[in-house]
């Protein structure tokens, strides 16, 4: 099977089967979403020990639980006796798991701690604890993990870019930590997984998808960040490799909090709260950039002030799950500000992401019945063009390319490192 | 926030005059019949000026300030809403999904009369062609809770909370008038 993804997956054109062939779905939520790190959740969500929540890992259901030690547990939900479902709501807070088939419970670290009638049970409780994932790892609060335990380093994972997009956002907190009481809005939609690092990611489609955003709400900042003509605008796109790009909207930004919509005397103390914790040179230029915009393999969107996973259901359904940027220490003012500007942008009645999700739908639609071109050939229907910007395109010395935000990098960085991934695992 | 008003057990409101029950009624089966066919002006002239428009995630019990909902637009932002569907190019809705709703099992809340607010429960399905893209039937299967208040002499709404039975689960598209 060897090269068999390389064929799909060009250096400027992808294959549209990506996108419906079943086969690959499959393959994909092994080598990607069981072998590879994959972002589950942040640590407030579960801040006391026995605090749990439901997550997807791929297609199997995991539960995130702060053992009595206070470790990040991350557990098969599934009794290790016939496989129950243990924990069947969202979230929870218990000192324990008991299966209610046949009563076996579990601890908060996933050990098996009694079984019922045990007189007729001859193994060795300890060899039965919870499957659990081979590795978990956080990053300024931002939980990841991997059930095949063999996926390498998170901070590797991550790469320097990936860090730097989680720490700009955690570093307008003034505390340096953020939250997401606000909940998550879950979004279905027909697609394929795939589509969404894309979207997410994608800086040319703006004036079309949007257009009726871009009327109905005038005084947006995309016609200075991502639109408003090819030559004005300076925003980039930035593959930072491994899988991690970037809409670098900064140079853009024309007046500072453009991105809040606001101005500082509406919000005083939070500025003077970030020029406390990190002077006023680094303050001021937060203030000006505000939160990333940035794309982390395979399903982490920081979408400004928003953070979504892009959960796979099959190989055309996704859901694409969302909740709002919480800063720990502000006026709640502000944190309910950031609610407010998440409901607009983000979720199945907002007023920019439905928009995208149609669009997703009808392509999902157009590459129905597409099959791989024979023998590697790169001839037959189906291929989908990511060439644009290839030209202009920088490079650094560290690998990072830059494009206008309108160049298909970000696109090119996810399908490079998808490739590299199907490859090296199969 | 106030929370809903009850709607467990008995009836607490006695029965309104015949007439007045059937304007409400009335009101209801208007609103739902524009918003099924996506007459957005007709049904926005339907709305107070301190509209709330909240579609929670889950029940309707906790404050929409601090936690996301699918909807919960004040007023201006339920107008920017209509504006976006009549640019014509907000693509989840164009064309506009057909739709239509049964709505059933109204009851009085709450009244206060001398205000002229009256506080209105009532069951909906609404089955919705989502005809661009795939045209799947979807259903949308809920509980409204009115807040109608008597303006210069007509009903309007100044509050419409619609608590999904699938509030809890991810949804589709929901770019329409729910
Ligand atoms: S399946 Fe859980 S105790 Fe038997
Ligand atoms: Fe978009």
């Amino acid at each position: 099977m060897t090269g068999r993804y390389a064929a799909l997956v060009r250096e400027d054109r992808v294959h549209g089967s990506l996108y419906t062939d079943p086969r690959i779905f499959v393959e994909e939520m092994d080598r990607i979403f069981r072998r590879g790190w994959v972002f589950l959740g942040h640590e407030s969500e579960i801040a006391a020990p026995g605090d749990w929540v439901v997550r997807p890992i791929g297609l199997e259901s995991v539960i995130l639980v702060r053992d009595r030690e206070g470790r990040i547990q991350v557990l098969a939900n599934r009794c290790a006796h016939r496989g129950n479902r243990l924990c069947w709501k969202e979230r929870g807070h218990d000192s324990r798991f008991q299966c209610i088939y046949h009563g076996w419970t579990f601890g908060l670290d996933g050990s098996l701690r009694a079984v019922s009638h045990k007189a007729g049970f001859d193994r060795d409780r300890a060899d039965m604890p919870l499957d659990r994932a081979g590795q978990v790892g956080s990053h300024r609060g931002f939980i990841f993990a991997n059930m095949s335990g063999d996926a390498g380093p998170l901070a590797d994972h991550l790469g320097v870019g990936g860090r730097d997009l989680i720490e700009r956002l955690c570093d307008l907190s003034p505390t340096g930590n953020i939250h997401f009481g606000a909940g998550w809005i879950g979004h279905r939609i027909e697609s394929n997984w795939k589509m969404w690092p894309e979207s997410d990611s994608d800086g040319y489609h703006l004036d079309f998808v949007h257009a009726s955003m871009l009327r109905a709400v005038p005084d947006n900042y995309y016609d200075e960040t991502v639109i408003g003509g090819e030559s004005k605008n300076v925003s980039r796109a930035i593959d930072h490799g491994g899988g991690v790009s970037e809409l670098d909207l900064r140079p853009s930004y024309r007046r500072e909090l453009a991105w809040l919509g606001t101005t500082r005397d509406k919000i005083a103390s939070y500025c003077a709260a970030l020029e406390a914790r990190h002077g006023k040179e680094r303050a001021d230029r937060l203030l000006w950039d505000g939160p990333p915009h940035g794309f982390i393999f395979p399903n982490l969107f920081l979408g400004e002030g928003n953070v979504a996973r892009v959960d796979p259901v099959d190989v055309g359904t996704v859901l694409h799950v969302h909740t709002a940027l919480q800063l720990e220490g502000v006026d709640q003012v502000l944190n309910r500000r950031l609610v407010r500007q998440s409901e607009a942008g983000l979720g199945p009645a907002s007023f920019i992401v439905p928009d995208d999700a149609i669009i997703a739908e009808r392509m999902q639609i157009g590459f129905q019945g597409l099959q791989p071109p024979l023998n590697g050939g790169d001839n037959g229907p189906g291929w989908i063009d990511l060439s644009r910007g290839r030209a202009r395109e920088s490079r650094a010395d560290d690998g990072t390319r830059v494009g206008h935000v309108s160049d298909e990098t970000t696109n090119r960085a996810f399908w490079r490192h998808y490739r590299h991934v199907m490859e090296s695992r199969a | 926030m106030a929370p809903l008003p009850p709607c467990d057990g008995e009836p607490r409101v006695s029965p309104l005059p015949e007439p007045l029950r059937r304007e409400i009624e009335d009101f209801l089966y208007l609103e739902a019949r524009l918003a099924d066919e996506s007459r957005y002006e007709e049904w926005e002239a339907l709305v107070a000026d301190d509209m709330q428009y909240w579609v929670p995630r889950g029940r309707a019990d906790y404050d929409p300030a601090d936690r996301l909902s699918y909807i919960n637009d004040n007023r201006a932002r339920l107008a920017t809403r209509i504006r976006q569907l009549k640019t014509g190019l907000r693509h989840a809705q164009t064309p506009p999904s057909p739709m239509r709703r049964m709505v059933s099992n109204i009851e009085i809340l709450a009244v206060d009369h001398e205000a002229g607010v009256y506080t209105v429960g009532s069951n909906f399905v609404l089955y919705e062609l989502a005809v661009q893209a795939g045209a799947a039937l979807r259903v949308w299967p809920g509980r409204v809770t009115h807040r109608l208040r008597r303006v210069e002499g007509r009903l309007r709404m100044s509050r419409k909370v619609v608590e999904l039975v699938t509030a809890e689960a991810p949804q589709w598209n929901m770019a329409f008038l729910i």
